[in-house]
């Protein structure tokens, strides 16, 4: 129990300042949890390992909840995994039972949260220890296998692959480290980007870029019309919160939270794939669903414990395996290599001290965020009311901020920021999916370096299918996913031509 | 017969070149995928081409020109003069802090949609305050490498 010493007044200050700033970023529509850890990095670079986690894991879980405000006030997600909360959230806001919905919300939020928590606690271990025994191959087959359920989960495949292709292109720009087993040389590149490019794009300027730059020039283009969206809706009128809401909702709860957990391992998948899907359960398989869609507590419940699981379930690849569920991790795992951590494997049992605190941290995270929210809501939904014209170039200052301290004063990764912000926007535009080449780019040189040793290692290609009854096993899950995303799109377009004819 | 089969895979990297190796795969997978979808979506391309260049060129589909170029072209300004001003004072985050206050001004009220005396103010405001507060704490307490 030598971690509990390192829980200072400040570490659980800073855990509630993270989980009050990430729930007013998550509660603005357009900002995302991912937003907000990329907004306050540089706060971070000033911290210890254990307070800057505090403030982190505060950030990453206030942003996922806060999405819940204007989903129920206004009927837009403030995040993408709460567009199922806007299902049952707005009709009850519309009877003035704004703030009921909220509570509820709040409440299965904290469970879905500290479900999660727990199953990280109890399975990142486990798949670690399983992952420590992988070689080059198998390490190779893992990120293999992370970019084919991330591609073959996109809306349209082919666009998925070829984004997580570009995205590990991406991350071989630059030189072959000698310190990975590499020659030292420097490659896709002309001779004169060699100055700026010696050690490739940094990682979180890119990502700060993507996320922070790109929403900001797509919301430039729309040209902030009907900026600010305030409220006309009453908080309370109707029916009060109570905790009887909750009375047979247990099975609903626990189900929420593990598909919720479950799909945030899963690389790339995204919040959404989570609420919707947990929402479709209850409503199939609840024995009343008739008011779901009409502003039903259980379509909230559903939605919200689905989101919030995603925390720990993200959290789980992440720590046992170095691969990050979702963007938002995305970026934590370049927070954490600035703090000296570096996730994967070995990571839990030669830090088991770091570990326990980041499962305090998550724990407590969700537990003040409950506070906060539960108690201050009221005054949380005032936040949507806030005008973005005055935020976005406050935004744009603190990702300069971000970028700019990272390698201790470098203007090119200033500059990174702009050449990815202008990216990202095209790349959404031309149909690039953003989360595969993300995750593309921070795995790409990973995998070069696995993928090159077992090849000079055992100089034959088909090493990577008879090492090991793992390596067999991995080939499974990557045929089995793509059977999978094959079949859903087939089905897809089954149901379409039946619609059609009749 | 097994290993002459076996010995179709058989690889070897040369040290010097194993730069270039995986790479060289990711660039022809990526050109063979490129390959793919152009012509998987031949028909669209052109049309999409168009439609994108007319948003550019004259505005349509609600697409506001001025407020997207004057973001990309305030943000290349704003990156350049924070350099330069940051070399007139070196190691004291001037350069970010004098640069960030009209940079942010310029931009909230690129953004705004009505430039009431009331909305002009508050925006004047913030855009001296923020930068200020973030330049007093970071650099100040924090000690943070700023321009």
């Amino acid at each position: 129990m030598e971690f509990l010493s390192y829980l200072s007044p400040m570490f659980f200050t800073l855990i509630a300042a993270g989980a009050l700033i990430g729930v007013i970023f998550g509660a603005i529509p357009g900002m995302t949890a991912t937003m907000a850890v990329a907004v306050c990095l540089p706060l971070t670079y000033a911290l210890d390992l254990t307070n800057g986690l505090a403030l982190l894991l505060g950030l990453y879980v206030g942003g996922i909840s806060g999405g819940m405000v204007p989903a129920v006030l206004l009927n837009i997600p403030g995040t993408p995994s709460s567009i199922t909360t806007t299902f049952d959230g707005y009709p009850m806001a519309k009877k003035g039972e704004g703030e009921r919905a909220l509570k509820i919300s709040i409440v299965a939020s904290l469970f879905g949260g500290l479900f999660s928590a727990g199953v990280l606690f109890y399975f990142a271990p486990v798949l670690a220890d399983f992952a420590i025994k992988f070689s080059y191959v198998e390490k190779f087959l893992i990120i293999f296998l992370a970019l084919t359920v991330i591609a073959s989960l996109t809306k349209n495949m082919l666009m998925g692959i070829f984004s997580g292709v570009l995205g590990v292109w991406l991350s071989l720009i630059g030189t072959y480290e000698i310190t990975d087993g590499g020659n030292g040389e420097t490659r896709l590149m002309f001779d004169f980007m060699e100055y700026y490019l010696v050690a490739g794009f940094s990682l979180l300027p890119v990502l700060i870029g993507i996320f922070g730059i790109t929403t900001i020039l797509q919301d430039a283009e729309k040209g902030f019309k009907g900026d600010a969206a305030s409220p006309t809706i009453k908080l309370t009128k109707g029916s009060r919160f109570s905790f009887s809401v909750f009375k047979g909702q247990l099975v609903n709860l626990v189900r929420s939270s593990s598909i919720g957990t479950f799909v945030g391992m899963l690389p790339g998948v995204g919040g959404s794939a989570a609420s919707v899907l947990a929402y479709t359960q209850e409503k199939n398989f609840s024995r009343d669903s008739s008011q779901m869609g009409n502003g039903a507590p259980q379509g909230l419940v559903a939605s919200e414990s689905s989101n919030n699981a995603l925390t720990g379930g993200a959290l789980v690849p992440l720590l046992s395996l170095g691969i990050p569920g979702d963007s938002t991790t995305a970026i934590l795992i370049g927070a954490f290599t600035l703090q000296g951590i570096q996730v994967g494997p070995l990571f839990i049992g030669d830090n088991l001290d770091t570990w326990y605190i980041m499962i305090a941290a998550l724990v407590i995270a969700n537990f003040l965020m409950f506070g906060i929210m539960f108690f201050a809501i009221k005054y949380i939904a005032k936040v949507i009311e806030v005008p973005k014209h005055l935020l976005y170039p406050i935004i744009v200052m603190m990702c300069v901020v971000g970028a700019y301290a990272i390698n201790y004063g470098i203007m090119f990764d200033v500059w990174t920021l702009l050449i990815f912000g202008v990216f990202g926007y095209i790349a959404t535009k031309v149909g690039l999916e953003l989360v595969p080449l993300i995750i593309g780019f921070i795995l790409g040189s990973s995998a070069e370096v696995y993928f090159v040793k077992s090849l000079e290692s055992y100089g034959n290609l088909t090493i990577f299918f008879t090492k090991s009854p793992i390596a067999v096993f991995l080939w499974c899950l990557i045929v089995l996913s793509l059977a999978f995303s094959i079949f859903l799109k087939v089905r897809a377009r089954k149901k379409e031509s039946f619609a059609s004819y009749s | 017969m097994e290993n002459q089969f076996l010995s179709l895979f058989e690889v070897s990297i040369a040290f010097e070149e194993s730069h270039l190796f995986f790479p060289r795969i990711v660039s022809w997978v990526l050109v063979g995928l490129l390959a793919i979808i152009l012509l998987s979506k031949s028909k669209k391309v052109a049309p999409a081409l168009r439609r994108a260049g007319q948003a550019v060129m004259h505005g349509s589909d609600g697409f506001d020109r001025k407020r997207f170029f004057g973001t990309i072209l305030l943000i290349v300004i704003y990156f350049y003069m924070m350099a330069v001003v940051g070399d007139v004072f070196p190691n004291t985050g001037y350069g970010f802090l004098f640069v960030s206050i009209p940079f942010i001004f310029l931009l909230a009220l690129l953004y705004v949609d009505e430039k009431t005396k009331k909305n002009v103010l508050v925006i004047a405001l913030t855009s001296v305050v923020a930068p200020a507060l973030a330049w007093y704490v970071l650099s100040e307490l924090f000690r943070i490498t700023l321009p």
